[in-house]
């Protein structure tokens, strides 16, 4: 095809137009004026930002406060293990164990609910528990026997409860 | 609107001006890539829309953006497989849809140019489509279809001569 044919090829084709957008088409589209969208996004940005950092400490608020506590139950527990008024103790005493039986026991489960101050509800399933040791001795008759109470606390994702 | 606005917008005239003068050719390219008249007015809206918002300024966007935006869109499609099918049941239903201006007099010709342009290959097709229809340059359809502009040109030129083959009984 030499250049003229190709040129009035594409003029012949040119002529034919394309087909005119449907009425509710272009409605459509004119309703979705840019302006519009952009001027609503720019509403929304702060928004979102919020959100975002929002549903951030929504779910790391309660995770600190169950480590904090999950911390001192373990701080304190360990700080009973470790008293050295025991130790002495029981060394002291020479025992020789015949039986040692470990148990816990709950004592109670209840749910929390708490509100952050966004006023979104968090909750917590808080289950008590007694944790129980029984050492006993059967030549000398000694039976020791330790009770500690434990708490466990659980964050909860409020929607699937 | 404030005119000293940064992210200053045409007024609703110039988008509709800006409309009535390029939807045609979008829908156009459009119809060719879904096949089914209900996506291919979503692709155009959406395409048209987001490539609105890339864009910092008050001046339109590109249309070589436009028209990129909407092939990468029914890619997109096409690949979602219940889309696929739901597109092809509603191709059935809808019928094919004229894809050029049915004027009274013309229309038996522009039927054929559609019949020849749907058995046109597709590489060849949308390149012919940007160049006639959609008024592009090459650079401008190297960049919409992400290929080189010396690509756009030769598939051009074989596009034309396989079209002007298909379309012998239209213009003698």
């Amino acid at each position: 095809m030499s250049e003229q044919e190709q040129e009035r090829f594409e003029a012949e084709l040119r002529r034919t137009q394309p087909a005119p957008v449907p009425r509710k088409f272009m409605d459509r589209l004119q309703a979705a004026d840019p302006s519009i969208h952009a001027a609503q996004r720019g509403r929304r940005q702060p928004a979102t930002e919020w959100t975002h950092w929002w549903r951030l400490a929504r779910w790391l608020a309660p995770a600190l406060a169950a480590v904090a506590v999950a911390f001192l139950i373990g701080h304190a527990n360990s700080g009973s293990k470790s008293n050295p008024a025991d130790k002495p103790l029981v060394a002291a005493a020479g025992l020789k164990a015949n039986d040692v039986q470990v148990d816990h026991e709950l004592v109670s489960s209840f749910d929390v609910v708490a509100t952050l101050p966004g006023g979104e509800p968090v909750r917590f399933r808080c289950r008590k528990w007694k944790d129980q040791l029984l050492v006993t001795d059967k030549s000398s008759g000694v039976e020791i026997e330790q009770n500690s109470p434990r708490i466990e606390v659980m964050p909860v994702r409020f929607e699937t409860y | 609107m404030n005119s000293g606005s940064r992210h200053e917008l045409p007024a609703e005239s110039d988008w509709e001006q800006w409309l009535a003068r390029y939807a045609p050719a979008l829908l156009l390219f459009a119809r060719q890539q879904t096949g089914c008249e209900a996506d291919a007015q979503d692709l155009v809206q959406e395409a048209i829309v987001e490539s609105w918002r890339r864009q910092s300024q008050a001046a339109p966007p590109p249309l070589a953006l436009v028209y990129a935006t909407i092939r990468r869109r029914a890619i997109d499609l096409a690949r979602r497989d219940d889309r696929r099918a739901n597109r092809e049941v509603a191709a059935h239903l809808d019928g094919p849809e004229c894809w050029f201006d049915a004027g009274a007099d013309e229309r038996e010709r522009n039927v054929l140019i559609q019949k020849a342009m749907t058995n046109l290959p597709e590489i060849y097709r949308q390149v012919v489509t940007l160049k006639v229809w959609g008024g592009l340059t090459f650079s401008e359809i190297a960049e919409a279809l992400d290929i080189p502009a010396n690509t756009a040109a030769s598939r051009y030129r074989n596009g034309l001569i396989e079209l002007r083959a298909l379309t012998k009984e239209v213009f003698t």
